[in-house]
């Protein structure tokens, strides 16, 4: 119920955030800024519930990792908007973090609970997993509105995107700093999950097809952040990088979950 | 409502018409108290701007305003009445109004949307403050005309978008590098053009001036404008790398950065992002550089297509603020009638109770000995019908405030009721 209020609330923050993002005013309108943040402590509730019913971070089936990871965004964009004002990135993420916790109210049930989810070493794989995703999301919509904005400006027409969409320059900012945080917690939360692996798990764990796709996306980051750093590749690449980079995260976040046995979120056998 | 304006402005004279209208800002006080001193007036404001000037009065009610303002244009500018009158406009109440808020907006203004307007606006209202010139309608139209203005400003994109085309290459550049403080400009080519455009960039925050040109003499004395330095025109393309803008305008017939050399450039800039601003004809940069990524080229045609854009949807922006003066417009008309119907609604109310109680009296000895409840009924008795019979001309009233036969209605009634004053 928790829930579904908290979606609502966003729902009405989204539609509420449209026209400002039409509109030429910098700042989100404080209703929307209301019906986000109060969706936001209603979902912080919900998760805080669920914890203490489960007595762990409600994260190990897959709704309440996607109500887990909508919440991670909806902070995230709030963090940034109050400090860029990027009412842009609203357009980008807001859907997706609505879609996201439609998706988790939907499938509600009970989650299951396994001796084996249990310890601080899983939970701090689990929280820092979803925060590099977070951050991988963002760096998406950096890519995303920096192309946008590009292709104005290439285009030599003042078209209306022109005026509302942010500088190539806050574009890039937002792409690099954002990739460095998900690289960062991406490393956590993979030595941290090798690490509960090899002490739980028996067999050839190492060969499970999460886990490979897992470490595949981090090299897939690790080479567009070398890229980044090093300024071999030009703007565009780079985009282009990030929105591949993302489309493995979601393979490797939902469709390698159904296949892998140990680590899907299927009860272990 | 008794407001006249009348004014001048560039749509109406030429600037040597304007110029001997013009009131100094340090006289401005003085010629305010100069027109609040002329009979029949009771409030005032002057706005004068080099491109108009509009004296705003409010008149005692049902004084005459027009004569007065004439007087003080005639004493004040030795303004001859046979000449000018061509180039004045005058103004009367609710046209008063929707002329202040169409100049508050910048909708009345020689660059539709140009910024500056608002603030001398708001300049204006505070000195006719000050000089206590200020204190009933025409205050509240000004302030309104102000708040008007700001929504305005916040609501549309009237006046956001560069039109000229120095500032166009300003806003792109924004576009590009976000904020410009810290940048690098790279005079490519001293010419009038070049200079104004590098003198807005500065203005606009960016830091570092480089200046090349054939003759090294004429790159030192403008680096020295700019307190910039002066690159010799041989090694132009070994130092070009350090700009993040190049303004460009040589009389070079060939290119002088090309495709090649850019790609070159980026690669050492680590792909940090240039934006070459090319006004020379014949061009200086191959327009095939703007293919390259990050490399951003915008010819003199590039920027006049931008500006013709901004200017179109200044137009479209304009149709949305007018839109939004005609609606704050019927909005203040309303509240000022029904503000100004006050006094004659207490006149009304005094004038049938003042009869309430002379019958009451009158009929006392007959009534004999009341009981209190029974002088209560008759107190509430009366005074009921009384409310009930005004009820129907105030509402009236009230309904038809702001509205074309409003005052002839509210005088009508005064005329039924005998409360004339």
């Amino acid at each position: 119920m928790l829930l579904w209020i908290a979606l609502g609330l966003y729902g009405v923050g989204i539609l509420l955030t449209l026209p400002s993002v039409a509109s030429r005013r910098p700042a989100l309108p404080r209703p929307a800024l209301i019906a986000l943040c109060s969706g936001l402590a209603l979902h912080a509730a919900w998760l805080i519930l669920d914890a203490k019913r489960l007595g762990r971070l409600p994260v190990t089936d897959v709704h309440s990792a996607i109500s887990f990871f909508a919440f991670d965004l909806t902070l995230a964009f709030l963090i940034i908007y109050l400090r860029y004002r990027l009412v842009w990135l609203g357009l980008f993420m807001l859907p997706f973090v609505f879609l996201l916790a439609l998706a988790a109210a939907l499938q509600a049930g009970p989650s299951f609970d396994s001796p084996s989810f249990r310890g601080g070493w899983v939970a701090v794989h689990v929280a820092a997993m979803f925060l590099g995703y977070t951050g991988f999301f963002i760096t998406f919509a950096a890519a995303a509105m920096y192309l946008l904005q590009e292709r104005q400006l290439k285009s030599k027409h003042a078209r209306p995107l022109y005026q509302r969409l942010p500088s190539l320059e806050v574009c890039d900012l937002l792409y690099y700093r954002s990739l460095v945080f998900g690289n960062i917690f991406l490393a956590i939360g993979l030595i941290t999950g090798f690490v509960w692996a090899s002490r739980t798990w028996s067999g050839s764990w190492q060969y499970d097809p999460k886990i490979l796709a897992t470490v595949v996306t981090w090299l897939i980051y690790l080479v567009l952040f070398s890229a980044r750093a090093s300024g071999t590749w030009p703007g565009r690449r780079s985009a282009y990088g990030a929105i591949f980079g993302f489309a493995a995260v979601m393979v490797t976040f939902l469709g390698v979950s159904f296949l892998s046995g140990q680590h899907g979120f299927l009860p272990t056998p | 409502m008794n407001l006249i304006l009348v004014g001048i402005s560039h749509r109406s004279a030429p600037v040597e018409i304007r110029e001997r209208m013009n009131i100094h800002e340090s006289r401005l006080s003085a010629a305010l108290d100069d027109l609040m001193a002329r009979d029949g007036i009771r409030e005032a404001l002057i706005l004068s701007t080099c491109n108009r000037v509009d004296l705003a009065a409010a008149g005692e009610e049902g004084a005459e305003t027009e004569s007065p303002l004439r007087r003080f244009l005639t004493d004040y500018h030795r303004y001859d009445p046979t000449a000018h009158e061509q180039h004045l406009y005058w103004y009367r109440d609710a046209d008063v109004v929707r002329h202040l808020f169409r100049v508050a907006c910048s909708l009345d203004s020689m660059i539709v949307g140009e910024p500056q307007i608002l603030g001398q606006f708001k300049q204006a209202y505070l000195t006719a403050r000050e000089a206590g010139a200020l204190s009933g309608t025409l205050r509240d139209v000004s302030e309104q005309a102000l708040a008007v203005g700001r929504r305005v400003r916040r609501e549309t994109g009237l006046g956001t978008s560069a039109v000229s085309v120095s500032y166009a290459a300003v806003e792109l550049a924004r576009k590009i590098f976000g904020t410009l403080r810290g940048k690098t400009i790279f005079i490519l080519g001293a010419g009038k053009m070049s200079e104004l455009a590098a003198r807005h960039l500065v203005s606009s925050g960016a830091s570092s001036i480089l200046v090349s040109n054939r003759t090294y003499e004429r790159a030192r004395e403008l680096a020295a404008a700019f307190s910039g330095t002066a690159v010799p025109f041989e090694s132009v393309l070994t130092q070009l790398q350090r700009a993040d803008i190049v303004i460009s305008s040589t009389g070079s017939p060939d290119f002088i950065v090309t495709r090649a050399a850019a790609e070159h450039l980026l690669a050492e800039r680590k792909q940090r992002p240039m934006f070459f601003v090319d006004i020379a004809v014949p061009r200086d940069i191959d327009p095939a550089v703007n293919e390259l990524d990050n490399a951003f080229v915008y010819d003199i045609d590039d920027l006049e297509q931008v500006v013709k854009e901004n200017l179109a949807e200044r137009q479209r922006e304009a149709v949305r603020a007018e839109k939004i003066v005609e609606e704050e417009l019927e909005r203040t008309l309303r509240r000022l009638a029904s503000r100004e119907l006050a006094p004659t609604i207490v006149a009304l109310e005094q004038r049938l109770e003042s009869i309430r109680r002379a019958e009451i009296e009158r009929y006392r000895g007959r009534l004999g000995a009341l009981t209190p409840e029974q002088r209560e009924s008759v107190e509430a008795l009366t005074r009921g019908m009384l409310n009930k019979i005004l009820h129907g001309p105030i509402t009236e009233m009230k309904s038809r405030a702001g509205g074309p036969e409003h005052s002839a209605l509210v005088n009508l009634v005064r005329r039924m009721f005998g409360v004339n004053d």
